[in-house]
């Protein structure tokens, strides 16, 4: 199913690995050379920064190339013919990005990512235009084809290429789906949720087979996207848009629902977070501890809103001093294990990445928060902005 | 090796090597120390698992989150604690913060320097934001600074150079170099009523000073690994401020030079130095800006869709060339 082997993924992985080492000086850079000629890979694969610079063309040559063929050739044609066209440029956008990958052997490369976005596109776009235009009912049950086949779609693409925002586009989907099946607000909670729940418990049943692989990383992402989806769906405070407004002042919405159902989801909103955690530190996933953590500060943000009660200005303060008493706590209970390690856990830096990271969200994000921050200008000079300046964060360099 | 049951190589896994698979071969080929091929399995296994970001993370967002609360309640009820409340609180809170970053700091050094203690920078930072507000505060209660808040965009910005320099913190240098551009902002703003050309001109002015500022402390070996940042940030401004004055419908002939100049200058710098980033900003800000030179007299729409065919699939043969010639071999 996968257009890629997975010999050649794993030896991907292998070269990312010994790059992360060799920088970190777990390896001498003789190994290095010695290995990296063992870790040879036919794919062809690219910066990240090209591959984004790669993915904006091609998407406006797809989407500019499919325009102009409606302007010369097809003069004012019907929706159902445009649909019709749109089905073939989806055809053409998938056909063409498997022959990218089997043909050029690219890989994570931008163009072949963009032709199967473009295609999950006018595959949506196609079908409403050729199956439902004009449809006196628009909630049809048999409407809900389109998101269900935009999420099938971006299933198989997700499966076929590995690329894992098309899991995050499928999820999406099935956000759609319950609204053409029932108008019952908690019905249509529960159906995304029995979703995403169902995909989980699939997700984590293949995972097992894939520790230590190459593998094992998209399952991680793939599990904690789920993970989030389901405590977005049932956190009913971030999950329902009309009740937004409500939100900062701290209206109860539990009129909204039904009371059972309100208080349940209340209930489940707390029983996500260590569940995750604990799933999270159990396996050593990075990205579900990740999920955790910001689902419990999620539940910590929204259970004022949930309770009715008010919010204080004060609120953000506790939530900051929460925040950094925990880091603070894990950092030093950690450090004081035998080598600074305990239960498997350390807070030593071991990859070259989080340095990285950490220095690009310092460029990005250390101008932003000031303005942030700031109190509003006074009114006697309304051109100053106080604290903040003009330019925004600079974005990271980085080496082929 | 501890065994937790995940290791065994599944129906899927079967065909090719992993990476436990391939340390044991280096280690039976001898390539890599047997203390190697325990460390480098560890790691590959999560053994330990390291939770240095996710901390940092959670630091960087604790500290944000504590300064937002703060300021919102400052701002919020300033006038039932009083003005010597929150002043003694904000200022302790200051006090607090830069004693303990002065306190604890190594001396000092040119070079890249690691923070004495994992939560260093944060306190730092926590420090220079409630600097920010506090001043803020005053300002809004007493005018204290009226007419003269140019310069005190300036002196902030110089206190925060200082800071970064002295405590090695990237967090700190961004604020300063977003102060510095606020400070040239307000000042064009006291100056013409032509604001717009101004500020071009001004955020060239600021381009040039921190670019060459940045350029001269890194050939003096003062924190060299600043540059980065400084750059771009200026490639950022730059760009902006030269695409502009393209968009301009009269006198944008010097603005396109400028510009054409810019792009070969970012290009030849990523190319040169392998910071793809800089090839990237060149790709898009010339792009957009050559596009609205070319569209700006043409109003058929195919012959619009045309040139975005034409130029995309051009744009595309020229990055995948860069990307073969100069990029990472798989």
């Amino acid at each position: 199913m996968r257009i890629y082997s997975a010999s050649s993924e794993e030896t991907l992985r292998a070269r990312r690995l010994l790059t992360d080492w060799v920088g970190e000086s777990f390896l001498t850079k003789a190994q290095y050379q010695v290995l990296e000629e063992e870790t040879v890979s036919e794919l062809r694969t690219t910066n990240v920064f090209l591959r984004l610079v790669l993915f904006l063309f091609t998407v406006i040559i797809v989407g500019a190339a499919a325009a102009l063929f409606f302007v010369v050739f097809l003069l004012r044609p019907s929706e159902q013919t445009a649909g019709v066209f749109l089905l073939i440029f989806a055809a053409v956008c998938y056909a063409a990005a498997e022959v990218a990958v089997s043909q050029a052997r690219l890989y994570r490369y931008g163009i072949e990512e963009a032709l199967v976005v473009c295609s999950v596109g006018f595959l949506c776009a196609g079908m409403q235009f050729a199956l439902f235009s004009g449809s006196p009912h628009s909630q049809d049950a048999v409407q809900c084809l389109v998101p269900a086949a935009g999420a099938v779609f971006s299933l198989w693409i997700w499966r076929r290429f590995g690329l894992p925002y098309l899991f995050l586009a499928a999820m999406i989907f099935v956000i759609f789906l319950p609204g053409y099946w029932t108008s019952s607000r908690e019905a249509q909670h529960l159906i995304v949720a029995v979703f995403y729940a169902t995909g989980l418990a699939g997700v984590a049943a293949v995972r097992s087979r894939h520790r230590f692989d190459y593998l094992e990383e998209a399952y991680s992402l793939v599990e904690a996207f789920l993970w989030l989806g389901i405590y977005l769906t049932i956190n009913l405070q971030l999950s329902s848009l009309t009740l937004s407004p409500q939100w900062w002042g701290g209206t109860r919405a539990a009129s909204e629902f039904p009371r059972p159902f309100y208080w349940g989801t209340w209930v489940l909103i707390w029983c996500l977070p260590p569940i995750v955690l604990a799933r999270g530190v159990r396996r050593k996933d990075r990205f579900v501890i990740a999920v955790g953590a910001i689902v419990a500060v999620l539940t910590l943000a929204s259970n004022k809103p949930y309770l009715g009660w008010p919010r204080h200005t004060w609120d953000p303060m506790l939530l900051g001093i929460l925040l950094t008493g925990v880091a603070f706590f894990l950092r030093r209970w950690l450090a004081r294990g035998p080598g600074g390690i305990r239960h498997g856990f350390t807070t030593a830096r071991l990859s070259g990445k989080d340095k990285h990271w950490i220095s690009v969200g310092a460029t990005v994000l250390g101008p932003l928060s000031a303005h942030s921050i700031t109190p509003d200008p006074q009114p006697s000079s309304p051109d100053f902005r106080f604290g903040g300046g003009q330019s925004g964060g600079g974005g990271a360099s980085s080496d082929f | 090796m501890p065994d937790d049951g995940h290791g065994v190589p599944g129906p899927e896994n079967e065909g090719f090597m992993t990476i436990l698979t391939r340390l044991e071969q280096w280690k039976e080929q001898s390539t890599i120390s047997p203390e190697q091929h325990a460390h480098l399995t560890g790691l590959s296994r999560g053994e330990p698992f390291s939770l240095f970001l996710e901390l940092n993370v959670l630091l960087y967002a604790g500290v944000l989150v504590l300064v937002v609360g703060l300021g919102w309640t400052v701002s919020t009820w300033s006038q039932q604690l009083g003005d010597v409340l929150v002043l003694t609180v904000l200022s302790t809170i200051l006090a607090a913060c830069f004693w303990y970053c002065f306190s604890r700091a190594p001396a000092w050094s040119p070079a890249e320097t690691p923070a004495p203690s994992p939560i260093f920078d944060y306190v730092l930072y926590l420090g220079s934001l409630v600097w920010s507000l506090e001043l803020g505060y005053i300002e809004n209660r007493f005018h204290a600074l009226s007419g003269q808040l140019d310069l005190y965009l300036l002196a902030t910005a110089g206190l925060f150079f200082f800071l970064a320099y002295r405590f090695d913190n990237r967090f700190v240098l961004s604020l300063g170099l977003s102060s510095l551009a606020g400070w040239l902002g307000l000042t064009i703003s006291h100056w013409t009523a032509h604001q717009d050309a101004a500020y071009r001109q001004y955020a060239l002015l600021y381009c040039l000073l921190v670019g060459v500022g940045g350029a001269v402390l890194q050939r003096r070996g003062l924190k060299p690994h600043f540059f980065g940042t400084y750059l771009n940030i200026v490639a950022n401004v730059l760009f902006w401020a030269v695409l502009s004055g393209v968009f301009d419908r009269e006198g944008y002939g010097l603005w396109v030079l400028a510009m054409l100049i810019a792009c070969g200058a970012s290009l030849a710098w990523g190319l040169a130095r392998r910071q793809f980033a800089f090839v990237a900003y060149a790709a898009v800000y010339g792009y957009v800006g050559v596009s609205s030179l070319f569209l700006r007299s043409v109003t058929d729409e195919s012959a619009v869709l045309s040139y975005f065919v034409v130029s995309g699939v051009a744009m595309l043969v020229v990055l995948v060339q860069i990307g073969r010639r100069f990029g990472r071999p798989a």
